[in-house]
């Protein structure tokens, strides 16, 4: 209970640690979809999609409301969270099926919230006084005002397909045993594997007090690769790779298929046993494409969230002003299909949408909920995510990503005399996020000398100021990727996020490492 | 809060239809439920109000059923016995498709499970009805007096970031076929902020946190003026140039290194082959003044519980003594497999998680020599109060770290100008047998304590 009490800090991609909470069974969520009559997962309206009816949702919205809040939501969800994993060579599968009814009233832009396990109406109603009391007006006992609830509808949809209870449970173990095989016997020196299955079913209701009502259905799927070999040396290594998407197991073919993921882990791995410690000091970083995005939305993302910025973060009152090196643009975008920070609607009701937030080295833009957006005089960008039915929502990125610029990538390292190359920070990191102080270990990283990539490093970290580092940019190559991951953003809710970036320069960053002690460096080999 | 006799049943229900289940499949199912039971209240304040109060009350049930040693897991909030009969048939049928195990296991009485019943299992101080029974307007107030001493401790403070008072209190209810169930109680409460300090151009923040089981242990006040005070005093931070120099560890920090080090004492860590402690048992892997203890029975302790996540008695297990390793941390999986017996560490993040070998109240053993007296006996070193990212920083295969920092310079023996934009870098296993003082001054952040730790050099990596 008190245990992970209190951590402001966003942890991202933090390595296969978090695996083992999640979890159900087939069994279980065909029952949730069938009595839904859910095939296709749509985003927008359907009578499918109905888990509570119109009638009672906009009664528990006018109890929110009798006592004089400024606004109010009632959001309903169930889910159900299935995984497959093997650790060990051991394959085994868990379970979850929750429900709950989230219910808040704003006065004053002050959040009250509170939620019931129940979809008992009586249970609901009586949630929603406790919750209209908390944020009571003095002198205020008006009858409760009459909600007339509209339905929306979106062009965006997220199919699943097919969808986890299509496949048999047996099919699925064999799919699986198959992957755990692979991981095993990819190299002579693997001594330990773990591969994780998640499929996820979060079916939502929203209704809000300036009368929208929304109900969806998402379908997440995500899998996640950890393989640890041994050296003849006795020396240990770990790599992980992974990917996640809001889409049926359709979408991972090509790059995204399992098996690349099993190979990418196995192979970054041992490559780790042949690096050399990396160098410490400050010098030039080039980032390959990307899912290296994680960086700029650990670093600079959540400063430009509207609640991040109210509170001073660094980019509080920098709209129009110069925030990143010119060329640089930062867009977050919630539109992409399949990406796992795409939606049809936010968790209030708000229609998503793609968001510029740097352009060209100028801030344009904050990502903006309902409340925190009011409170920076901004209207809702979309952005207003909840982990669950447990929690309010909060302004969160979607899918971050540095947009394309203009020099050929193969340039940018060629043009280095010397300093490391980056494929994938995928060590894990944190940052604070008000002050953008960040940290992140380098996954795979490789010397650069002499303009060319030369041999792999390990125990790379970087840090810094996320906006120095954007203003430290100074090349941006015309190779933009956007990386669809299973990496979960923990800004003290969990949300699914997608990153993206061409291959970049940034001139100046600390590294960490037990190499030796890089001084003077002179980044450009040639001029600009 | 009270304990609640259907919640009890639930769990046993849950247990005789998986066993009611299996005999219609014709095979044996073993099987345990863990039903949580939480209330808790969280409230942020800014600028002198509310800005969000959330209340949560919630319940659920989790269960682990074993056929033919294979073992599945499930959870569900829904305690209808309809929903949880449905969601352990689900089990017991798809359980066939996992992988069999011989050390899976659901404890029995010689597993070290404990039965206590309706009674409940003994009491060990880790439950003070006054978290629930404080009204929320006393519990508004102490956030508010939180943010306030904060803002008022010096001139220099510039706004307040953060003020959160959060308290929680939770039953769990365990039931297992083998004749292993009780319940028990907790209660926690405690704070967190973090204020921005500002002196001509330099800009810090700063920030501190704490939790305690009682609410009469609970200072709200001097956990704000704790966390101003670590904004005011990193005002003019800078990097300082590269270098190899003695180390001094605050207990803050402290308490996250010997987390880390617990993690990878975890004998399931270990027989995965992820540890580099493997086959370390009863050899020296720290210095001689260095004792690290995981005790589940500690009086007032965060982590304190009568039993862990699988109804096995806790205990106190001396993990390091003086400097040699004794033993690792088992739950019952790891214990069969390791010939050894069970340490009471399974731990549960809650129903819905079927959990693993975790910590309860990990501490370092305190030495005799005053804090001050560690830092008069080094010349030039770094004190280390902030790191960014530990867990990542450190490669838990090969115990390499380079770790983000910030910090105070030593020179003469005394703490001199704060520092930032350095790493410290090194090997975790020589950093332990490097280890060269133990303070007097154990302090603990809720489950996790330590004294002051001196460590004899470090690579630190700066401009």
């Amino acid at each position: 209970m008190s245990k992970k009490f209190l951590s402001r800090r966003a942890f991202i991609g933090s390595g296969a640690a978090g695996l083992t909470s999640i979890a159900f069974s087939s069994a279980l969520l065909e029952a949730l979809l069938s009595s839904t009559g859910c095939k296709t997962g749509p985003g927008g309206l359907a009578a499918a999609d109905v888990i509570i009816p119109d009638d009672i949702l906009a009664k528990a919205v006018s109890h929110l409301m009798a006592k004089g809040a400024d606004f109010g939501d009632v959001y309903v969800e169930r889910a159900a969270f299935d995984s497959v994993m093997s650790d060990d060579r051991k394959i085994n599968t868990t379970t979850t099926i929750e429900k709950g009814v989230g219910l808040r009233a704003v006065k004053e832009g002050r959040t009250f919230y509170a939620y019931t396990d129940s979809f008992e109406p009586e249970r609901i109603y009586e949630t929603a006084r406790y919750v209209a009391d908390a944020a009571a007006a003095p002198a205020s006992s008006s009858a409760p005002p009459v909600i007339t609830l509209a339905p929306l509808s979106s062009t965006l949809s997220f199919p699943i397909t097919p969808l986890p209870s299509e496949i048999a449970v047996d099919a699925k173990i064999e799919t699986f045993k198959a992957l755990m095989d692979r991981a095993w016997s990819a190299d002579p020196r693997v001594v330990q594997a773990l591969q994780l299955l998640r499929e996820i079913i979060r079916q939502v209701n929203i209704a809000t007090s300036d009368g929208r009502i929304v109900r969806q259905t998402l379908g997440l799927t995500e899998i996640i690769a950890q393989t640890y070999v041994k050296g003849a040396d006795g020396q240990l290594q770990a790599a992980w790779d992974q990917r996640g998407a809001y889409a049926g197991r359709d979408f991972f073919t090509g790059p995204n298929a399992f098996e690349k993921i099993v190979d990418a882990a196995a192979a970054k791995a041992v490559k780790l046993l042949e690096a050399v410690d990396s160098p410490r000091g400050v010098f030039p970083v080039v980032l390959g494409p990307g899912m290296n995005g994680v960086l700029f939305h650990e670093s600079c993302g959540h400063g430009m969230e509207a609640d991040l910025v109210f509170k001073g973060s660094n980019y509080k009152g920098q709209i129009g002003k110069q925030t990143a090196a010119k060329g640089v643009t930062l867009i977050d975008d919630g539109t992409i299909p399949q990406f796992p920070g795409s939606y049809a609607f936010d968790d209030e009701g708000t229609p998503s949408e793609r968001t510029v937030l740097v352009e060209d080295g100028v801030q344009r833009n904050y990502m903006c909920d309902k409340i925190w957006g009011a409170k920076l005089g901004l209207p809702s960008t979309g952005s207003g995510r909840r982990q669950s039915f447990r929690y309010p929502p909060i302004p969160r990125m979607r899918n971050t990503f540095i947009d394309k610029g203009p020099v050929p990538a193969a340039d940018i390292v060629a043009g280095t005399k010397r300093g490391i190359y980056i494929a994938d920070v995928s060590g894990g990191g944190q940052v604070d996020v008000i002050t953008g102080n960040f940290m992140m270990g380098v996954g795979e990283g490789y010397l650069i000398e002499n303009g060319r990539i030369t041999r792999p490093i390990k125990g790379a970290t970087i840090s810094g100021m996320g906006v120095e580092a954007m203003k430290s940019i100074d090349r941006v190559g015309d190779d933009l990727a956007l990386f669809p991951s299973a990496g979960r953003c923990g800004k003290m809710q969990s949300a699914p996020v997608g990153f993206g970036m061409p291959t970049i320069r940034v001139r100046n960053i600390l590294v960490g490492g037990k190499g030796e002690a890089w001084t003077d460096i002179e980044g450009d080999k040639g001029g600009k | 809060m009270d304990y609640k006799k259907e919640y009890l049943d639930i769990a046993g229900y849950a247990v005789e239809r998986a066993g009611k289940a299996g005999r219609s499949a014709g095979a044996p199912v073993e099987a345990e439920a863990y039903v949580s039971d939480t209330e808790s209240i969280q409230v942020n304040v800014s600028a002198g109000a509310v800005e969000q109060m959330n209340a949560v009350k919630e319940a659920g049930i989790g269960v682990r059923v074993l056929r033919e040693g294979k073992m599945a897991f499930g959870s569900t909030n829904d305690l209808s016995k309809k929903a949880v009969g449905e969601l352990v048939d689900g089990l017991v049928k798809k359980v066939v498709y996992h992988t069999a195990d011989e050390f899976n296991v659901i404890p029995g009485p010689a597993e070290g499970g404990l039965s206590a019943g309706t009674a409940g299992y003994t009491d060990l101080g880790s439950y003070d009805d006054q978290v629930t029974a404080v009204p929320v307007q006393e519990k508004i107030r102490m956030a508010l007096r939180m943010e306030a001493a904060g803002l008022a401790y010096s001139p220099r403070i510039a706004g307040s970031m953060m003020a959160v008072y959060q308290d929680g209190t939770s039953y769990t209810y365990i039931a297992n076929s083998n004749g292993v169930g009780g319940w028990f109680r907790q209660s926690g409460v405690g704070a967190g902020a973090e204020f921005t300090a500002a002196e001509g151009e330099a800009r810090e923040s700063g920030s501190y946190q704490n939790g305690y089981v009682k609410w009469a242990d609970f200072d709200a006040e001097a956990i704000g003026r704790r966390a101003a005070e670590n904004a005011v005093s990193m005002l003019g931070a800078k990097p300082v140039a590269s270098a190899e120099m003695p180390l001094v560890v605050s207990p803050e920090i402290g308490v996250q290194l010997w987390s880390f080090i617990a993690g990878m004492l975890s004998a399931d860590e270990v027989q995965k082959g992820r540890s580099l402690f493997a086959g370390k048992e009863g050899t020296a892997v720290a210095a001689g003044s260095f004792t690290l203890i995981d005790d589940g029975r500690f009086k007032g302790g965060t982590g304190t519980a009568p039993v862990d996540g699988e109804g096995v008695a806790t205990q106190t297990t001396p993990l390091i003594v003086d400097g040699t390793l004794k033993t690792f941390l088992y739950d019952c999986y790891s214990a069969k497999k390791g010939k050894a017996r069970s340490t009471g560490n399974r731990s549960r993040g809650g129903y819905s998680s079927s959990g693993g070998v975790g910590t309860t109240n990990l501490y370092l053993k305190p030495g005799e020599i005053e804090p001050e007296a560690i830092l008069a006996g080094i010349d030039r070193g770094f004190y280390l109060t902030v790191v960014l990212g530990l867990f990542a920083a450190i490669d838990a295969a090969s115990g390499d770290f380079s770790i983000p920092s910030a910090g105070f310079m030593i020179e003469k023996g005394r703490k001199t100008y704060p520092v930032r934009g350095v790493t410290i870098g090194g090997n975790l296993f020589e950093l332990l047998k490097s280890v060269e003082k133990v303070g007097s001054d154990l302090t603990w952040f809720q489950s996790l304590g330590s004294p002051t730790v001196s460590v004899s050099h470090v690579k630190l990596g700066g401009s």
